[in-house]
């Protein structure tokens, strides 16, 4: 490649670049302007829209049967919780969800499993953060559980810090965060790599409630 | 699709989830110096490879021992060209460092990106390649950044100059291959965010 091609390929991509910047620009300005929809400690940096908690309607069919969750096993223990295995939540609908505290797509789901949490943990749903630390600084169960309070995680942390779950969960295709529903059973009805999808996994915890609402209690 | 994957990677490229990817990048390209080009182009295509591989659940999850022997081979690989200039050397050194560092991605995902890697192992392999293409491009800015900077000055100063990228490329890959095989190549690039981040 000679120096005057590559001068026009860098060319190229300097423009694309200076097109995403402000399309960057435009989207980081959006979200000031719209009403306060968000909590101040967990501002989603995606879309709004997408990122608010909706009113869950069940799903008009059940979710497939997607596989069997295995256990959570080598914890380092447990925050924000008595419970000692995760048998412990045996019964009941989970959501289970890899996460690490500085992962800022992470952080960007928080906001909806707030609102699911709030909306469902009093009717039987037990949300359970299984948090995998990328980094050595993400290890330290005093920051975790200050993470947690800032960013408004009320729900029980496993401490996976080796990240042998977070592996044994997800052979060959390893992703933060990773969002699944496990049903009474313990059967996996949604699994999702990554933010979004909010309105499917309100509606797939909704059936799941509402479906086996005599064997809550 | 195209420009919100490619505007997510340009995010993707800030977080601490991406420097998996980006150090061994810049390493390759640091190495390479004015055949930095190559190396760039090699460290994409392998990283392209392996990363479609993996997401798309088609294999690509290679044992750690032999990530770690990619990693240098590259070593040597990228070292040869200081003797002997050969692009086609450093580009194979590019793309075996590419190849590793796609293996060792564990990635931060966002929505756009999220729906790509939910659809990929049931999407056909040119469009996958492609899209995934596109996010990378965006991921790996400042890697080509640094290799168009590396490409375009002219005369080597006595800092700039091969024989001290080399060793700092170099050194980088070294260090990185050793971890890998011993098992704690998260706590140097961990390390590495610390240090970014103070």
């Amino acid at each position: 490649m000679s120096r005057r091609q590559f001068l026009a390929v860098m060319i190229g991509l300097a423009a694309i670049g200076g097109l995403v910047a402000a399309n960057l620009t435009d989207d980081d300005a959006s979200p000031a302007a719209l009403p306060a929809a968000t909590s101040a400690d967990a501002a989603p940096t995606t879309s709004v829209a997408e990122a608010t908690p909706t009113p869950p309607d069940p799903l008009a069919a059940a979710p497939p049967v997607l596989g069997t969750a295995g256990d959570l096993v080598g914890l380092d223990g447990w925050l924000q919780t008595d419970a000692t295995q995760f048998s412990d939540f045996d019964g009941s609908v989970r959501v289970v969800q890899f996460w690490t505290f500085s992962c800022s797509n992470c952080k960007n789901t928080l906001e909806n499993l707030r609102g699911l949490y709030d909306e469902f943990e009093p009717r039987g749903l037990e949300v359970i953060g299984v948090h995998a630390p990328e980094f050595s600084f993400e290890e330290d169960p005093v920051a975790i559980a200050q993470a947690a309070v800032e960013l408004g995680v009320r729900w029980p942390i496993a401490l996976d810090t080796d990240k042998t779950n977070f592996r044994s969960w997800q052979t060959g295709r390893r992703f933060w965060p990773r969002t699944f529903v496990l049903d009474r059973e313990g059967n996996i009805r949604f699994d999702r790599i990554g933010e979004g999808a909010y309105d499917e996994l309100n509606a797939t915890v909704a059936y799941l409630i509402e479906n086996d609402s005599d064997r809550s209690s | 699709m195209i420009v919100d994957l490619l505007v997510e990677g340009f995010d993707s490229a800030l977080l601490p989830c991406s420097f998996v990817v980006l150090v061994p990048g810049a390493a390759a390209v640091i190495a390479a110096r004015q055949e930095s080009t190559s190396a760039f182009f090699g460290f994409s295509i392998g990283l392209v490879a392996l990363t479609f591989l993996r997401f798309s659940g088609r294999g690509g999850d290679l044992q750690t021992g032999f990530v770690a022997l990619m990693l240098a081979v590259a070593v040597v690989l990228l070292a040869i060209p200081l003797v002997r200039r050969l692009n086609v050397v450093t580009g194979a050194g590019g793309l075996l460092v590419g190849a590793a560092a796609g293996v060792l991605w564990e990635p931060c995902v966002g929505i756009h990106f999220a729906e790509l890697l939910n659809d990929l192992p049931t999407s056909r392999i040119v469009p996958g390649v492609a899209l995934l293409a596109v996010y990378l491009i965006g991921v790996l800015a400042p890697v080509i950044a640094l290799a168009a900077v590396l490409y375009l000055i002219p005369n080597p100063t006595l800092i700039l100059a091969r024989p001290v990228m080399l060793v700092i490329g170099c050194g980088t890959l070294a260090v990185l291959a050793v971890a890998t095989a011993a098992g704690f190549s998260d706590d140097v690039i961990s390390r590495l965010v610390e240090l970014s981040v103070a």
